[in-house]
């Protein structure tokens, strides 16, 4: 074995070597962990899935239990027309209150945080650059007013008692935390609910304001269902 | 020779490396194992020079499989959720500490012997320069 070759090798491994460590150590302070706090992390982590692979496993459930409940609907209407007819009631209702996926042709439409920059000379309050709960409230009551049938935000379908609810930079629809961009969808007549980027109407004044906001028409647009429990407490049926 | 190839490698990977692109935390405790596993082949093709038994096919070889293997281990570890890139990295650390052993006992012999054979010289020296 000659010499310079044992040398070439070892060097080039030291190059191999220092270059994986000088990589590792700078994503490592990128990510700004300490051990401690990754550990902790971790833990937060691991926990958090743990609900969630929960939650996924009850809501399979409940999705598997809905489907044998409508099966057995079925089974048990198909002979009796009386029961037929309750059972399209039933289906009508559940698709005004949101309990089953809607489609159908309407607008999407996206709003996003400003893209000024926060030193901007523009910028008198920064509040003014972001999305707020009331600002998708207000297009949400918009929506609603040109007609929209079906509406969802972020996948999170808006039920009669859903509310929108400002949760520092998130908000909290059904309970339920979404960030921005909210993505706000909306079956109706795409015409009448594009309608809202008029002149003077709210997205008009938000874009004023620097939002990004973006209004599209779609053929056909797929609403999610809510996948909640509505509760009925208080309110009582009226028996004439 | 040889060390001056190291400190030339080390001083070159730390510049690129600075310069390199950051890879994603997700991978980065795959790139910690594989370090340590370079680590350990550093040091025993250190201790190969030492003791004459240098092997180029070998030492490749090790750095690769050693590699690999631990990644692969990780990855297991990962899905087995058991932390067996534990084990890993106390291998590797124990065999690092033998080597550095091993070549700390190398060169202080070595220069114990050196300081010794001067010392000879220069009784030898002065006992000739006595005698005349």
């Amino acid at each position: 074995m000659k010499k310079e070759h044992i040398a070439i090798s070892l060097g080039i491994m030291c190059f191999i070597l220092t270059f994986a460590i000088s990589i590792q150590i700078r994503t490592v302070k990128n990510s700004n962990l300490t051990v401690s706090q990754s550990y902790e992390e971790n833990n937060l982590r691991a926990e958090v899935l743990k609900y969630k692979e929960r939650y996924d496993n009850a809501y399979n459930e409940l999705e598997k239990l809905e489907k044998d409940l409508e099966e057995e609907r079925k089974e048990a209407s198909t002979e009796d027309t009386e029961l037929k007819n309750l059972e399209e009631q039933i289906k009508k209702g559940n698709k005004i209150i949101g309990f089953t996926e809607v489609k159908g042709p309407g607008v999407t439409l996206t709003l996003s945080d400003s893209k000024i920059p926060t030193g901007s000379a523009l910028v008198g309050d920064l509040n003014d650059l972001l999305v707020h709960d009331m600002d998708v409230l207000s297009v949400i009551n918009e929506l609603k007013n040109a007609g929209a049938e079906a509406i969802s935000i972020n996948d999170q379908r808006v039920i009669p008692t859903s509310s929108i609810v400002c949760g520092g930079n998130i908000i909290t629809i059904n309970g339920e935390r979404i960030g921005v961009p909210f993505v706000i969808k909306a079956i109706g007549l795409p015409e009448q609910l594009a309608a809202l980027s008029r002149p003077g109407g709210y997205l008009s004044i938000l874009s004023d304001y620097g939002i990004v906001t973006d209004l599209k028409k779609e053929e056909s647009i797929t609403i999610p269902k809510y996948s909640g429990v509505i509760k009925f407490e208080y309110a009582k049926t009226i028996n004439k | 020779m040889v060390f001056i190839a190291i400190i030339i490698g080390c001083i070159l990977g730390a510049i690129l490396g600075i310069q390199a692109p950051m890879i994603s935390y997700t991978y980065s405790s795959y790139l910690a194992i594989a370090i340590v596993a370079a680590l350990d082949t550093v040091f025993g093709g250190i201790v190969g020079v030492v003791n004459k038994s240098f092997d180029l096919k070998i030492f490749v070889s090790g750095f690769f499989t050693n590699a690999i293997l631990a990644i692969l281990l990780t990855v297991l570890g990962q899905k087995l959720n058991v932390d067996i890139y534990l084990a890993a990295i106390v291998v590797f650390v124990w065999r690092m500490l033998n080597n550095i052993g091993i070549i700390r006992r190398y060169y202080i012999e070595k220069w114990t012997k050196q300081i010794e054979a001067r010392k000879n010289k220069n009784k030898s020296k002065e006992t000739t320069a006595k005698e005349q």
